[in-house]
């Protein structure tokens, strides 16, 4: 008998081919870009470089940006790979950053586990807002790309007002920010590396993507996630119920945006600001996007994007550009990688046979 | 020479096409004869459709020649070889619905009067054609109402309007009744006779010998030959097909039928426009059984195995029973659980997940009805026993399992699909044209196996486009003709043209 295993397959070598071609394109486009500007390209890569993992502190910044990247990669990914598009991250994660903050300062419970409430009541609360357009599209048949999207803008006003709800229509001190009051010290996330920015957040976010990747590689309920993405009708013959998978995936996706709010809010702003989030929610979406849906992948495409994120800053500060280029840069990354590579190299292929059958056909006329 | 040369309206020279792996036309030097009707036989995946496509200029060849009459072409694109006189009928037919026949048949060529058509003239040359080779055609009907073997019609009137004098067919005889098919080798005839040349492409050997006057087989991307109908017979042309000898007939085994396993009584089923589709199906099906249901595509098989399996809502009143319980309107899952099993029409649609490993689609039904230990979980090794167990016993040809299914043939695919549904233990199967578009070998196997799983005891409903496959497979055949079911005897009680003739609505006397 033939022996059958699991190995590598060809798809494999397609998408080392994707991500090579598409760096050296983004690398390409954004080095011509930096000199149109009258920078040199290699020493804006290299300051973006430093400011990324150039000193202790620059570890720190990347390791703080690693975990919003993180968290809304994988709440992004969860949704988008089973073909649900919940664009509503944004607000989810406002929710639960939030609730975050209410649950920081008005609680009081011991270091450890003031943390891991708020991350919970924020998770809670980002899922409970991600119910809206789940029940919406399976009651109404509301599409979820228009309900989601637009429930974006009512979480940041709806936030907004709940916050002056709790502070009583009084600004903070000497901003014009509208805040919740700082959170209480048993609630912050503590710093993993002291003197920066980094905070143990960082376990909490790679923890939340290992139970993504094992979800999908191993639990039934993450096979039939993956099967009604890629074809619902399929899933459905096949016993998947697909209503409750749709349900499922909202919560699951919309628990992890919150969790993305609530450590941002006790990890780095100590209190809910409203607005806080600089298109964090967008993100995910690009993150996921990259790493081709796959968990693991979301884990080493979060680092990168911290990195830039990070490095960007520090660029600025050395060089004559703008750190919006570090977005224009993300963006070419995310356009390049959308090429559909496989089809490039069927087509390479074809033109290969081809070619060599034509030279064939040319030697036997000659002999 | 030169005469001998005129003889050919057609002639190819080294036509070759490569796809990525594949060798699609490998060297292919057909000759056609004027005034014949030429059928080029061959599995699926031979090349016939890629030589056709050549042809019609649907399809860029990495190279050789196209010689026609004569004169060698160089067609700049699909257009100009229409207006060669190529004309090209497809298998599904490109008609537009809610315009009506003559609409059909002229555009893209109407007759122009400065920039508006000219609908008399246009009339009139339709008129005539309809005339010359006898077809009655509702020219101002609507086409959406028409049966299929009109339709056909005026494909072939549509071609000949467009001035073909080459007319290539495409399986045109998988859709018809025996009684259409009749009709539509009339027509071939006739079109022979005033001066037109037929490419009849097929994979029904019976059909090749009635009308055919010379026949190529492809092989594998290669023209095996062309023989005349005299020099070979079924058998032969199906192992030249194939390359190996083959068994057409299948071989029934004597079945005791047991308890019934699924009974339905009242059905009707209606569809989302709320056309009723199924009206008042009453059968059961016992176990160790074959039913296998034969009709017109689009007579209500569909809407009445989706009742069956729980993916349309039976009206009220409708009754189906599985071993006894009522399961009316249960989902898919529950059928699931129960142990019925489902091969669907649409093998890409909703048969696989091309986007998927082959063990992802081998698993799917069974990942619920048997599962795996511990419950939640889909361990690696134990997925990948039970899919190496499917493709070892319906011998899928495969060369790892962690690759995506789209990397399969048609037929393998198939293979995967029935060894799935066959591999979980189910008591009863519904299954739709289980050999649909796969090549001999294939069918061969996925019959033997299927007769093999009713004789241990399951019980199967077979719903399947190709009558002959329903006849010699089924221990008792319905046909479904308008939503309604009717009794097409036993095994071997009727012969196929009076089932032909039931499934057009007929009596048989």
């Amino acid at each position: 008998m033939k022996k059958l295993r699991f190995t590598l397959s060809e798809d494999g070598k397609i998408s080392l081919m994707k991500y090579g071609l598409s760096l050296v394109a983004t690398l390409a486009v954004g080095a011509v870009m930096i000199l149109l500007q009258g920078e040199n390209p290699a020493a804006a890569f290299v300051e973006i470089f430093r400011g990324a993992f150039g000193s202790r502190a620059a570890i720190g910044n990347t390791l703080h940006w690693a975990v919003p990247c993180m968290l809304v990669g994988s709440a992004a990914l969860v949704a988008f790979k089973s073909g649900v598009m919940n664009l509503g991250l944004e607000g989810q994660l406002y929710l639960g950053g939030f609730v975050a903050g209410c649950a920081g300062y008005m609680v009081s419970l011991p270091p450890v586990l003031h943390p891991l409430f708020c991350l919970l009541a924020g998770g809670l609360a980002g899922m409970l807002w991600a119910m809206l357009p789940a029940f919406l599209k399976l009651l109404f048949k509301v599409d979820e790309v228009i309900t989601t999207l637009l429930l974006n803008y009512v979480a940041i006003f709806f936030t907004e007002l709940l916050t002056l709800l709790v502070i009583s229509g009084a600004k903070a001190l000497g901003t014009n920010s509208i805040m919740t009051p700082l959170i209480h010290d048993s609630a912050k996330l503590t710093p993993l590396i002291p003197g920066t920015s980094a905070t143990t957040g960082i376990f909490v976010a790679v923890a939340v993507v290992l139970c993504v990747y094992l979800l999908y590689r191993y639990t039934l309920t993450g096979y039939e996630l993956k099967q009604v993405g890629e074809n619902l009708k399929f899933a459905r013959v096949g016993g998947v119920n697909a209503n409750k998978m749709f349900i499922i995936i909202f919560l699951v996706s919309g628990f992890i945006a919150g969790l993305c709010g609530s450590a941002e809010t006790i990890g780095v702003n100590n209190r809910f600001i409203s607005r806080f989030s600089s298109n964090l929610g967008w993100d995910g979406v690009m993150i996921t996007r990259v790493a081709s849906n796959s968990p693991l992948g979301v884990l080493v495409v979060s680092l990168i994007w911290a990195a830039f994120k990070a490095g960007a800053l520090h660029m600025e500060r050395t060089t004559t550009l703008n750190r919006y280029i570090i977005n224009l840069l993300q963006a070419l990354f995310v356009l390049f990688i959308s090429i559909d590579y496989g089809m490039l190299y069927r087509k390479y292929l074809g033109w290969r046979a081809r070619k060599k059958m034509v030279e064939e056909e040319a030697r036997k006329l000659e002999n | 020479m030169e005469n001998e040369r005129q003889d050919y309206v057609l002639e190819t020279r080294n036509i070759c096409k490569n796809y990525a792996l594949l060798k699609a036309n490998d060297h292919i030097s057909l000759k056609v004869r004027r005034n014949t009707i030429h059928a080029i036989v061959g599995e699926n995946g031979a090349g016939k459709s890629t030589l056709m496509g050549i042809l019609t200029n649907v399809v860029k060849p990495d190279m050789g020649d196209i010689i026609l009459d004569g004169e060698k072409m160089n067609f700049k694109n699909p257009m100009d070889a229409a207006h060669h006189g190529i004309g090209m009928i497809y298998q599904e037919f490109m008609l537009a619905p809610r315009f009506t026949v003559f609409e059909n048949i002229i555009v893209g060529f109407e007759e122009k009067k400065g920039v508006f058509v000219d609908r008399k003239k246009c009339r009139e040359r339709v008129e005539a054609i309809c005339e010359r080779y006898h077809f009655a055609l509702p020219l101002d009907e609507l086409i959406d109402e028409l049966p299929v073997s009109v339709l056909q019609q005026i494909e072939i009137v549509k071609v000949l309007y467009r001035g073909a004098d080459l007319i290539i067919m495409d399986e045109p005889t998988s859709t018809l009744t025996p009684q259409g098919i009749e009709g539509l080798f009339d027509a071939m005839r006739v079109l022979k006779e005033s001066g037109k040349t037929i490419l009849f492409i097929t994979h029904k050997l019976g059909e090749v010998f009635r009308v055919s006057d010379e026949i190529s087989v492809l092989r594998d991307g290669k023209l095996v030959g062309t023989y005349q109908p005299q020099e070979v017979d079924q058998q032969k042309l199906a192992n030249l097909m194939v390359g190996r000898e083959v068994i057409l007939q299948a071989h029934k085994l004597p079945v005791s039928a047991g308890q019934p396993v699924l009974e339905v009584k009242d059905l009707r089923v209606r569809d989302a426009d709320g056309i009723e589709r199924v009206k008042d199906a009453n059968f059961e099906i016992r176990a160790g059984e074959i039913v296998g249901i034969a009709g017109v595509a689009g007579s209500g098989q569909q809407h009445l195995v989706e009742a069956l399996f729980g993916l349309a809502k039976p009206e009220a009143g409708s009754v189906i029973r599985y071993l006894g319980d009522e399961v009316t309107g249960k989902s898919p899952r529950a059928h699931r659980a129960d142990r019925v099993g489902y091969v669907p029409q649409d093998r890409i649609g909703m048969g696989c997940n091309v986007a998927a490993s082959i063990w992802e689609n081998a698993i799917m039904g069974y990942h619920r009805a048997t599962g795996f230990h511990p419950k939640w979980l889909i361990p690696r090794r134990q997925a990948q026993e039970f899919t190496s167990r499917v493709v070892r016993d319906f011998d899928v040809k495969v060369q790892n399992l962690e690759n995506h299914i789209g990397s399969l043939s048609g037929g393998n695919i198939q293979k995967l699909i029935v060894g799935r549904e066959f591999s979980q233990n189910n008591r009863l199967l519904l299954i739709e044209d289980p050999t649909r578009g796969i090549d001999v070998g294939a069918i061969e196997y996925i019959w033997e196996k299927l007769i093999r799983f009713a004789s241990e005891g399951a019980a199967v409903l077979l719903v399947s486009h190709d009558l002959n496959e329903v006849m010699q497979l089924s221990d008792r055949i319905l046909v479904m003709y308008d939503g309604r079911l009717r009794d097409g005897g036993g095994h071997g009680e009727l012969t196929e043209e009076q089932i032909g003739l039931l499934m057009m609505g007929g009596e048989v006397g």
